[in-house]
């Protein structure tokens, strides 16, 4: 027998043969020992199998599998974890943050930009405050060539009674 | 559905229970049939602890899927259809990482079988059950995949050689050699198991 009679003959023993080729092959096997031989061979095969996956059994009990199966399903279903809300002083925090950086900004740039004001040295006058003393101010007008100082003692918001002003030339 | 009806009701109404969301129903069909799985899985992988990695892992698939069944088949063939793609890509993986042999390269080649005697006497004739059971596994143990997997798509869930090259990636030719081969090889092996257990 050649190979291709072989793999006829199992086609022929699995019901894959269309009718008239297999009644060939059924002719076949009543002329040919080695044919027939050969047959029963791939039978037997066919008949330890049958039987063989019955006899398998899961070696795990049923609520222990399906616990995993279970846990499995859950865990691939859950929703993405999300975060949760954030409080009133985190959101004002976070939104303080990024203010207090754009305010220091626009202060730096208003100091940085702004004229020469009121405080600043004019063409012929400049004002200086005395750091240790806040409550002294003097007033130099290099034109005129007046110098003025004003004393606010005790306090500004004490009155006007009790400042005290002088001139000097 | 309570756990009583469940263990009551057939495949169709638990299924239609599960797509509706039903875990308990979906449970009862995974008790029903998880030793199938599992079976399924074993001949094909030959390991008890990937066996049972993948018949879990069938289940998940299966619920996930679960939406997509029609019914046009039973619920466990459906099932093993999907037990067997995950053996298969999991089979296909190992053998990427790994040198085939010898013997199965030449048992591609289609030469080996023609050769082998015919084995006359049954060797499986007078065993136990569990015995028999055994030589069968050592025996399946020692075919390539290739030869195992066409054994248990064709003997086992039954389907014709039309069917197989789709899942097995490979022509109809192909199928039917590598079927010979593993019946011819199957049956010389358990005809060496009864040899060695004589002696």
């Amino acid at each position: 027998m050649d190979y291709n009679a072989q793999l006829k003959l199992q086609a022929f023993l699995d019901g894959e043969l269309p009718k008239a080729e297999a009644s060939e092959m059924a002719s076949l096997v009543t002329r040919d020992r080695e044919a027939a031989a050969l047959l029963e061979e791939l039978r037997n095969t066919d008949k330890v199998l049958a039987g063989f996956e019955g006899g398998i059994e899961l070696p795990e009990s049923r609520d222990f599998f399906w616990s995993k199966v279970q846990r499995e399903i859950q865990r691939l279903e859950a929703p993405a974890p999300k975060f949760a809300p954030a409080s009133l002083l985190a959101r004002w925090r976070r939104l303080l943050v990024p203010a207090s950086a754009l305010a220091l900004v626009l202060v730096t740039v208003v100091v940085l930009i702004q004229p020469v004001g009121q405080f600043g040295r004019t063409s012929a006058a400049d004002i200086e405050t005395a750091l240790a003393d806040a409550g002294a101010f003097t007033y130099r007008d290099y034109e005129a060539g007046t110098t003025l100082v004003w004393l606010s003692y005790p306090a500004d918001n004490e009155g006007a009674e009790s400042d005290e002003m002088g001139t000097f030339e | 559905m309570t756990a009583k009806d469940n263990s009551s009701a057939d495949d169709q109404t638990l299924v239609r229970a599960a797509q509706q969301g039903d875990m308990a129903a979906f449970e009862e069909l995974v008790a029903r049939h998880r030793d199938k799985i599992y079976a399924r899985a074993y001949s094909m992988m030959r390991n008890e602890e990937e066996a049972i990695d993948l018949s879990q892992e069938a289940w998940v698939k299966g619920w996930q899927r679960l939406a997509q069944f029609q019914g046009d088949s039973s619920f466990g063939t459906w099932m093993t259809r999907i037990v067997i793609n995950l053996c298969l890509d999991q089979l296909r993986k190992q053998k990427r990482q790994r040198t085939e042999s010898i013997e199965a390269m030449d048992a591609e080649s289609g030469g080996v079988e023609r050769q082998m005697p015919v084995i006359t006497v049954n060797p499986t004739a007078g065993l136990e059950r569990g015995e028999l059971r055994q030589r069968i596994d050592r025996a399946l143990g020692q075919l390539s995949y290739e030869h195992r997997t066409v054994l248990v798509l064709h003997e086992f869930e039954e389907m014709e050689y039309k069917q197989i090259p789709k899942t097995m990636e490979c022509s109809i030719g192909t199928v039917m050699s590598r079927l010979f081969y593993a019946r011819r090889k199957l049956a010389a092996l358990l005809a060496d198991l009864k040899k060695l257990d004589s002696v």
